[in-house]
C-alpha cells in the first residue's frame, strides 16, 4: 500500500467548469463513448464489467456486472435504468461531489450501461434536498443531447437513450432500490417485497438495473483502460477505487479517493489529518451510519466488503464518520435511534414499532430515568429486529444499535447510574 | 408434485404452492396476521417467518414457493423467538382495551398471544396516542390505536372493489389507516372490512357495543336477498337464562367453503345488503294462525283443515278452474315443488302465478339483479315464470292461495290486493305481520330461510341446500311444513305425502322426478 495512490474519478475535480461539457470534452471526456459505440458490441461491454469486479458503490456491494446480466434480453418489456442518486446515508457526501463537479462522467456512464444492457429509458431519481445539482444534471442531459450524447440515434449508433431526472422528496426509505422504484413510480416510497427482483420485475413491471451514482461513474474508465488496469486499481475481488468521505472530528475532513483497500487508520491519521484538536480517538463508524461502530484497536483495517465484513462491520457506502473522546456514546446512540425510527417508512411491524420502542428507551436513559436492564431491552429488540424485515432497513438500524450497545455498555451503564454525566 | 418436508415429516404438494398453504395442507398452522388467500402476498407483518434448510435468514411462509426436497421448520427456536418478537411489538403499540373491543374473542392477536406469546411486558415506554373514533363511511369506524397495519383493507379496496377509499398515511409508528380528502368509503362490499380485520380496528355501527361475539352461536345458511345465494353464518344469541335479548340475530358473516374457494377473489366475501339486511328475521313476524271468521287462533289442525275444506268444496262442485294460486321464488326448491305437485298435478290448477319482481341493479361482483334466491329453481321446476298473467289468475277464481314470503317488493302485494279482495276465499302463507294480512280469511305463519332446511338453485346453478339455523316462533312453520299437511288433508293423493316428513324426502322425490335436481 505504499504507491501513491492514483485518482480516477476525482482527478480533475480540480479543473474550473468542469460540469460544462466542453471542459470534461478537453479533458477527454466522451471519448470512450465515441470509441465504445463504434466498436463494441453490448456484450462485450457487460463482459469487460464484470471482470472488472466492479462493486455497488451504495452500500450493498453487489458486482455490478452481475447485476446487469440479471436482465433478461429476451423480453419483450422496455427496460429502465434507475441511477440511485438518492444518497440518503447519514455521513455519505460522495455522490454530491460527483454530480456537481463532473456530472458528464456519470452521463457517460449511464450511456455506456444502457448501451451494454439495452436501455433506452434512465432515470436519475436524486433526492430533493440536492435542487441545484437536480438542476445542474438537467443542464448537463441538454448540453450533451446537443453534442449527441444522449437522445435518438446518438452518435449516429442507432441507439436511443432518453435520461430522466426525477427528484425524490428526501425520504430514506427510497434509497432503498424498491422503494425507489415506487417512489419513481409516484407511489408512496414503501419497498416491495423481493423476489421478484428488480432485474426480473422492477420499474412499472419492466426489467429495471439500479446502480450508485459512484458504481457507474467508474464504468467510462473501465473501458477506457480495462478490467485488468481497473482490478490493480484495488484488490482482486473488489476493484477500482472509492471515495471516502471523511466527517467528524477530523483535521481535514471531505472527500478522498483512495484504492479499495486502503487501510482505515491511514484514511484518518494521514490523508484527513488526523484528530481535531489533537483529542484521543474514541471510535470510527467506518461506511455510513448504518455500519457497525469500530472502537479505535479496530481501524488498523483494509477499506473492502469482505475485510470489514470479517471484523463484523461493512463498507456500506464508504462514509467515514470519527469520534473522538469528547462526544459521549449515549448522544450517538440517541442520534442514531432517532434517525431510524423517524425514517421507518411503517411497513413491517419490527422496523416499524422496534425502531420506535428503542429509541423511546434510548430517550428515556437519556433523560436520566434508565435502568441498567434496559441496555438488554435494547439488545433483545434489536435482534429481533435483525435480518427479519422486510427491507435492509431493520438491518440498517439493528446494527449499529447492537454494536453500540456491544462495544460501549461500560459507558452506558455508568451513564444509567449517573456517574458520568 | 414436489415433495418437501414440514418438521421432518414428508408431504408432496403441487409446485407452486406457498409454504404456508403447504404446511396447511399437513394440518400445520403458520401463523400470520397480513395474508389472506384472497391477495397476493404483503409480507409486512413478519409473523409466518419460519426456518428453510440451507437459507441464512428466516423466510416468509407466506411468500416463499416450495421446491422439491425443501426442509421447512415451523417450530425451532429461531422462530418461536422472531414470532414472539412480532407479538411484542404489536402489542407494545396496542391499547389493550379487549374488554370493550368487539373484535375479542375472535381477535387474531388475541389467539396468537396465547398460542405463541405468554410472555411478560416489557415495554415501560408511552404509547402512541391516536384517533379511536374514525369514520369511515358505510358505518365503519376505525380505531387506529388497535390497527396491526397489516393493509388487509386498504388491499381489499384496491383489488377487490377496485374504489381504493383507504390508504396508508405518515410514516414509521405514526403510520395509519385513512380516508383522503374526506371522501367516504361508499361500496356495496365495505362490510366485508370489519371481518377481514385480524384486530379490532375496524368495526360497524351495526355491531359495535351490541353483544359479545362468544355469546353468539354460528349457524351454516344461504343468503336468500340475490339470485347468487352466498353461503353465510347467520350469528344469533339463543338467549339467556335469566333475561331477555333484544333480538335473535346479530350479524351476517361470510362462510368459506372449499366450493366458494375456486372462486377465487369473488369467494370470500358478501355484499353488505346481504350482510347488513337481516333485520325482516326478527321485525313484525306473523305468529299465530288467525282465522278471519271469528277473528280466533286456531291450532295447526284445524288450520290445514279448514284450507283443505275449501278446496274440497271446489272439487264437489267440479269447479277446479276457479282455483289460484300467487307463488314466489322465495319458496325453496323443496316447497316450489310441492306447490307444483298439489296445485298443478294433483288439482289440475293451471293458475299459478308468480308476480314479477323488480329488477334491481347488479354490480360486476357477486350481487345480481334479481333479488330473490330461487328463480333458477323455479324455472327448473317447471314453473314457466310469465306463462300466468296476473289477469287469467283473478279471472273467475273463488278460491286464492298466496305465499309470501319475501320481506321485500311490498308494492306489489299492496297492487295486488284490490284484486285479491274481490276473491271469495283467499288464504295467506305468509312469516310477516302486515297490513293486508286482516283481509285474508285464514292466515298461516310461515317460516322464513333461516328457520327452514331446504335447497335454492342460484344463479349459476348450483343447488344449495340448508338447514334451520333458527326456530320459528310462535305457531309458525316452514311452507314445507304446511304443504305437506295439505296435501294429506285434500287426499288426492294421501299416499305420496305421508311419505313425506322433511325436506330431504321431498328433495328424494324430486330427484327421481326431475334430471335437473338429479344430477
Amino acid at each position: 500500500m505504499n504507491k501513491v495512490p492514483e485518482k480516477v474519478l476525482t482527478q480533475n475535480f480540480g479543473v474550473e467548469h468542469l460540469f460544462k461539457i466542453d471542459v470534461y470534452m478537453k479533458k477527454g471526456g466522451y471519448k470512450t463513448l465515441k470509441k465504445v459505440i463504434k466498436e463494441l458490441k453490448p456484450e462485450e461491454v457487460l463482459n469487460e464489467v464484470k471482470a472488472a469486479h466492479l462493486r455497488g458503490r451504495g452500500g450493498a456491494g453487489f458486482p455490478a456486472g452481475v447485476k446487469w446480466s440479471f436482465v433478461p434480453q429476451d423480453a419483450d418489456k422496455p427496460k429502465y435504468l434507475c441511477v440511485n442518486a438518492d444518497e440518503g446515508e447519514p455521513g455519505t457526501f460522495k455522490d454530491r461531489y460527483i454530480m456537481s463537479h463532473n456530472p458528464h462522467m456519470l452521463l457517460e456512464g449511464i450511456v455506456l450501461t444502457s448501451y451494454a444492457v439495452g436501455i433506452h429509458h434512465a432515470f436519475i431519481y436524486i433526492r430533493g434536498e440536492y435542487e441545484n445539482i437536480a438542476r445542474r444534471l438537467e443542464r448537463a442531459i441538454l448540453e450533451a443531447e446537443k453534442k449527441g450524447f444522449v437522445g435518438k440515434n446518438l452518435l449516429n449508433s442507432g441507439f436511443d437513450l432518453q435520461i430522466t431526472v426525477h427528484r425524490g422528496a428526501g425520504a430514506y426509505i427510497c434509497g432503498e432500490e424498491t422503494a425507489l422504484l415506487e417512489s419513481l413510480e409516484g407511489k408512496r416510497g414503501h419497498p416491495r417485497l423481493k423476489p421478484p427482483f428488480p432485474a426480473a420485475v422492477g420499474l412499472f413491471q419492466c426489467p429495471t438495473v439500479i446502480n450508485n451514482v459512484e458504481t457507474l461513474s467508474n464504468v467510462p474508465y473501465i473501458l477506457e483502460k480495462g478490467a485488468d488496469w481497473f482490478i490493480q486499481q484495488g484488490i482482486p475481488e473488489d476493484g477500482g477505487t472509492r471515495i471516502f468521505g471523511v466527517s467528524g472530528k477530523v483535521k481535514n475532513p471531505g472527500i478522498y479517493e483512495l484504492p479499495v483497500g486502503s487501510s482505515l487508520k491511514e484514511l484518518i491519521f494521514k490523508h484527513a489529518g488526523g484528530m481535531k484538536s489533537n483529542k484521543k480517538l474514541k471510535a470510527v463508524i467506518p461506511g455510513g451510519l448504518s455500519s457497525p461502530i469500530l472502537k479505535p484497536d479496530e481501524i488498523d483495517i483494509p477499506m473492502d466488503c469482505e475485510s470489514l465484513m470479517k471484523a463484523d462491520s461493512m463498507l456500506g457506502s464508504g462514509a467515514v464518520i470519527v469520534l473522538d473522546e469528547g462526544v459521549a456514546i449515549i448522544d450517538v446512540l440517541r442520534k442514531v435511534t432517532q434517525f431510524y425510527s423517524h425514517e421507518s417508512c411503517g411497513q413491517c411491524t419490527p422496523c416499524r414499532i422496534g425502531n420506535s420502542w428503542i429509541h423511546k428507551t434510548v430517550q428515556r436513559i437519556y433523560q436520566g430515568k434508565g435502568k441498567k436492564q434496559d441496555l438488554d431491552t435494547i439488545q433483545r429488540l434489536a435482534s429481533n429486529m435483525l435480518a427479519k424485515t422486510l427491507c435492509p432497513l431493520g438491518d440498517a438500524a439493528a446494527m449499529p444499535i447492537l454494536a453500540i450497545v456491544k462495544k460501549f455498555r461500560k459507558e452506558l451503564e455508568s451513564f444509567i447510574q449517573g456517574t458520568i454525566k | 408434485m414436489v415433495e418437501i418436508f414440514i418438521n421432518d415429516r414428508s408431504i408432496k404438494v403441487p409446485e407452486g404452492i406457498t409454504v404456508l398453504k403447504a404446511a396447511e395442507r399437513a394440518g400445520i398452522h403458520i401463523p400470520h396476521i397480513c395474508y389472506h388467500e384472497a391477495f397476493a402476498p404483503e409480507g409486512s407483518c413478519r409473523m409466518c417467518l419460519v426456518e428453510i434448510e440451507g437459507h441464512l435468514c428466516l423466510e416468509l411462509a407466506c411468500a416463499t414457493q416450495v421446491k422439491e426436497g425443501m426442509k421447512v421448520f415451523t417450530e425451532t427456536e429461531n422462530v418461536r423467538q422472531a414470532r414472539q418478537g412480532v407479538l411484542e411489538f404489536l402489542l407494545a403499540e396496542h391499547p389493550m382495551d379487549c374488554p370493550i373491543c368487539d373484535k375479542a374473542g375472535e381477535c387474531t392477536l388475541q389467539d396468537y398471544y396465547e398460542q405463541y406469546g405468554l410472555f411478560e411486558s416489557t415495554f415501560m415506554e408511552q404509547k402512541e396516542r391516536k384517533d379511536k373514533n374514525v369514520p369511515l363511511g358505510k358505518g365503519l369506524i376505525l380505531d387506529r390505536e388497535r390497527c396491526v397495519l397489516c393493509t388487509r383493507c386498504v388491499r381489499f379496496l384496491r383489488d377487490i372493489t377496485q374504489t381504493e377509499e383507504l390508504g396508508v398515511f405518515e410514516r414509521g409508528v405514526y403510520s395509519e389507516i385513512g380516508i383522503f380528502d374526506q371522501r367516504l368509503i361508499d361500496n356495496n362490499y365495505a362490510g366485508n372490512l370489519t371481518e377481514l380485520c385480524p384486530v379490532g380496528a375496524i368495526t360497524d355501527k351495526d355491531f359495535r357495543f351490541k353483544t359479545r361475539n362468544w355469546f353468539l352461536e354460528k349457524g351454516a345458511s344461504i343468503c336468500p336477498l340475490c339470485s347468487r345465494g352466498c353461503n353465510i353464518f347467520i350469528e344469533h344469541h339463543p338467549g339467556f337464562a335469566r333475561f331477555d335479548v333484544p333480538k335473535r340475530v346479530y350479524r351476517i358473516t361470510s362462510r368459506v367453503t372449499s366450493r366458494e374457494k375456486d372462486q377465487k377473489e369473488k369467494g370470500y366475501w358478501i355484499c353488505d345488503i346481504g350482510r347488513y339486511g337481516y333485520s325482516y328475521m326478527d321485525q313484525d313476524r306473523a305468529e299465530k294462525i288467525v282465522l278471519k271468521q271469528g277473528d280466533s287462533a286456531l291450532d295447526p289442525k284445524k288450520a290445514v283443515t279448514y284450507a283443505a275444506d275449501q278446496v274440497k268444496k271446489l272439487i264437489y262442485k267440479n269447479k277446479l278452474n276457479r282455483l289460484g294460486v300467487i307463488s314466489n321464488t322465495w319458496l325453496t326448491n323443496e316447497e316450489l315443488f310441492l306447490v307444483k305437485k298439489i296445485f298443478t298435478e294433483n288439482l289440475e290448477s293451471q293458475k299459478v302465478f308468480f308476480p314479477t319482481t323488480a329488477q334491481r341493479e347488479a354490480d360486476d361482483l357477486l350481487l345480481t339483479s334479481d333479488r330473490t334466491p330461487n328463480k333458477k329453481g323455479a324455472q327448473e321446476i317447471g314453473f314457466s315464470l310469465e306463462a300466468i298473467s296476473e289477469g287469467q289468475v283473478f279471472d273467475g277464481t273463488e278460491l286464492l292461495f298466496v305465499f309470501w314470503a319475501s320481506p321485500f317488493d311490498l308494492d306489489q302485494l299492496t297492487g295486488l290486493m284490490s284484486k285479491i279482495k274481490e276473491v271469495q276465499t283467499k288464504i295467506l302463507f305468509t312469516p310477516f305481520e302486515r297490513e293486508w294480512n286482516k283481509d285474508f280469511d285464514l292466515v298461516i305463519p310461515t317460516a322464513v330461510p333461516a328457520e327452514k332446511a331446504g335447497s335454492f338453485t342460484n344463479e349459476d346453478e348450483r343447488i344449495q341446500h340448508f338447514g334451520p339455523v333458527l326456530y320459528s316462533p310462535g305457531q309458525a312453520r316452514a311452507e314445507w311444513e304446511w304443504l305437506v299437511s295439505l296435501g294429506k288433508e285434500i287426499k288426492v293423493d294421501f299416499k305420496s305425502y305421508a311419505r313425506l316428513s322433511s325436506p330431504f324426502d321431498v328433495f328424494q322425490m324430486m330427484k327421481k322426478k326431475i334430471k335437473f335436481f338429479g344430477k
